[in-house]
């Protein structure tokens, strides 16, 4: 679901106002509108009643029952695995990723996390709340960010402001131009938000660190089974596909060690339905092979270099056509590149607090 | 059935009857106002509302028949004392939100996300707004008014609704669906985590 959707519902089941408090916003007003006019003639107060909201029902996930918590035993491995093209680029990646080194950071010093993305978002063909049907508008960004050495200092984040733009279909445009030309007179074209936060503890979230990564395991089969149980009933999409995204999240973040992206591209080839997408795929001028899988209408795909186990990105190929949108459309895009640097800008707002809010 | 214009209207010589407007429109405040200062709170949101609302009635724009922007601006100027309070209450979102979702409202393809995790984001999401983005979108999404009726509200161009709904839609895609993940990641690398 989009962004708004999500929000719709979020606080719906709230209940209703009680009439006890209805009656005393009532009785309020009237002291008002009495002590403003003297004379005033009475009403009679009706009485409210409000129906208890009733709780949306929770639906439950039974497949857990078949999962071990060990990760010996479970979902991997014997219900087949991605096709022999696709297995033979994630083997060649495994190898390679496995031989490579990762960035070594000396005191001091960044590393650099530069991403283009582009994202596809729904929006409603016309102003009435009411209005059933979308157009797909996307929104081009750029973010640089600095994670120092020591996880525990400052990162710095450069945020540039987004460019909105159209699918190429008048009403997409119309709405793509308004938005941009409007974002620009706001803040200017060359707007680029700066936040700073010890930690990454972007706009107040309690920070993790790489640490995390030590414990997951290297071996691709408990590592699999270990990503199906952990994502288990998270997502309504299959587990599989659930455990092909999460291992394109976590590769999308460039933080993953050489052995455990090694183990990451193993598993990829043991989840069933992932097939070899395109052999020479271009994403922001970046070549390499797509591996994808296919869930509903859309393939996910990631872009890898299987000669040196270097994670490129990821992207959504449509395939049926969607809205304003034809099949073949990319919906969205990440490109993704590290380095090592000596030093971060400097600056910036502080967890990337904004007025009325203080962040603990 | 008059229309609210015609009511406050009355209103001027006839002060009792804007208890009518508050009938009509008194719980669709206190809807919009729970949902973003949870519900005790939203009982003394609405009260002042209509306080304030019938001191300003001499400036309604009779040319609107509908109050329901005016009013909904009114409760917006009326919670900006209470933004911690707000903070606060969407800490609650995550529990309500992950019991109250259910997948056959994944229908934009492009945009199937974990509604769990995405829900634990909205929070942080909604905090890192600026408060101009933040009741634009939340009068959108929660106040249930149109730009034409958000502009009402707000006293800005449709323009520059449209421009803060972008902007504040932007930065909840970002926080609950890929490009979420991506900035999760940079610093949030705990798999268990994003099970919670």
């Amino acid at each position: 679901m989009d962004e708004l959707t999500l929000l719709r519902n979020t606080r719906d089941d709230l209940e209703g106002v009680s009439s006890s408090a209805l009656d005393r916003g009532r009785a309020a007003l009237l002291d008002h509108v009495a002590e403003s006019f003297p004379v005033l003639a009475t009403r009679t107060r009706r009485r409210r009643r409000r129906t208890a909201a009733t709780l949306a029902s929770v639906a439950a996930v039974a497949l857990g029952t078949t999962l071990v918590l060990t990760d010996v035993v479970g979902f991997a491995g014997w219900r087949g695995g991605a096709d022999p093209a696709a297995a033979a680029a994630l083997d060649d990646a495994s190898r390679a990723a496995i031989e490579s080194e990762d960035p070594v950071l000396a005191r001091g010093q960044f590393l650099r996390l530069e991403e283009s993305a582009v994202n596809v978002g729904w929006w409603p063909a016309s102003s009435d709340p009411g209005e059933e049907s979308s157009v797909a508008v996307f929104t081009a960004t750029e973010s640089d960010l600095y994670i120092p050495a020591d996880t525990a200092d400052a990162w710095v984040w450069l945020r540039p402001l987004a460019r909105t733009y159209g699918a190429g279909d008048r009403a997409s445009n119309e709405i793509a131009d308004a938005v941009q030309s409007s974002n620009v007179a706001e803040v200017g074209a060359e707007h680029v938000e700066r936040l700073r936060a010890p930690g990454g503890r972007w706009y107040g979230e309690p920070a993790a660190s790489r640490a995390d990564f030590d414990a997951l395991p290297r071996d691709p089969y408990r590592l699999l089974n270990f990503v199906y149980r952990q994502q288990l009933g998270s997502n309504p999409a299959s587990p599989d596909q659930v455990a092909f995204q999460y291992f394109s999240d976590q590769l999308r973040g460039g933080l993953v060690p050489a052995d455990l992206r090694a183990a990451m591209f193993d598993a990829l080839a043991m989840i069933p339905g992932v097939v070899f997408a395109d052999g020479a795929a271009n994403l922001d001028g970046r070549t390499g092979t797509a591996i994808g899988r296919v869930d509903q209408d859309i393939r996910w795909d990631i872009l890898i270099d299987p000669s040196s186990g270097r994670f490129l990105g990821e992207r959504q190929v449509l395939l049926e056509a969607v809205g304003n949108l034809a099949a073949g459309a990319t919906l969205s895009w990440t490109a993704v590149t590290t380095s090592v640097v000596d030093a971060a800008p400097t600056g910036g707002t502080p967890y990337g607090d904004l007025e009325g809010v203080t962040v603990g | 059935v008059s229309a609210d214009s015609e009511v406050i209207g009355r209103s001027a010589g006839e002060p009792a009857a804007f208890v009518l407007i508050y009938d009509r429109h008194a719980p669709t405040v206190h809807r919009y106002a729970a949902r973003r200062v949870g519900v005790h709170v939203a009982d003394d949101v609405m009260s002042e509302t209509f306080l304030v609302a019938f001191e300003g009635r001499a400036k309604y724009d009779l040319g609107v028949p509908d109050a329901r922007p005016w009013l909904l601006g009114i409760a917006t100027r009326v919670m900006r004392k209470h933004t911690r309070l707000e903070a606060r209450a969407w800490k609650g979102m995550t529990a309500e939100i992950a019991a109250s979702i259910s997948p056959d409202l994944i229908e934009q393809a492009s945009a199937r996300v974990d509604a769990e995790r995405a829900t634990r984001r909205l929070e942080t999401a909604l905090r890192g707004l600026s408060r101009a983005d933040r009741d634009t979108l939340l009068l959108y999404a929660w106040g249930d008014l149109d730009y034409a009726g958000i502009a009402q509200s707000l006293g800005v161009p449709i323009g520059t609704v449209r421009s803060r709904l972008n902007r504040a839609r932007r930065r909840l895609r970002e926080a609950t669906g890929r490009q979420g993940e991506q900035e999760r990641e940079h610093g949030r690398t705990d798999p268990a985590a994003q099970h919670a």
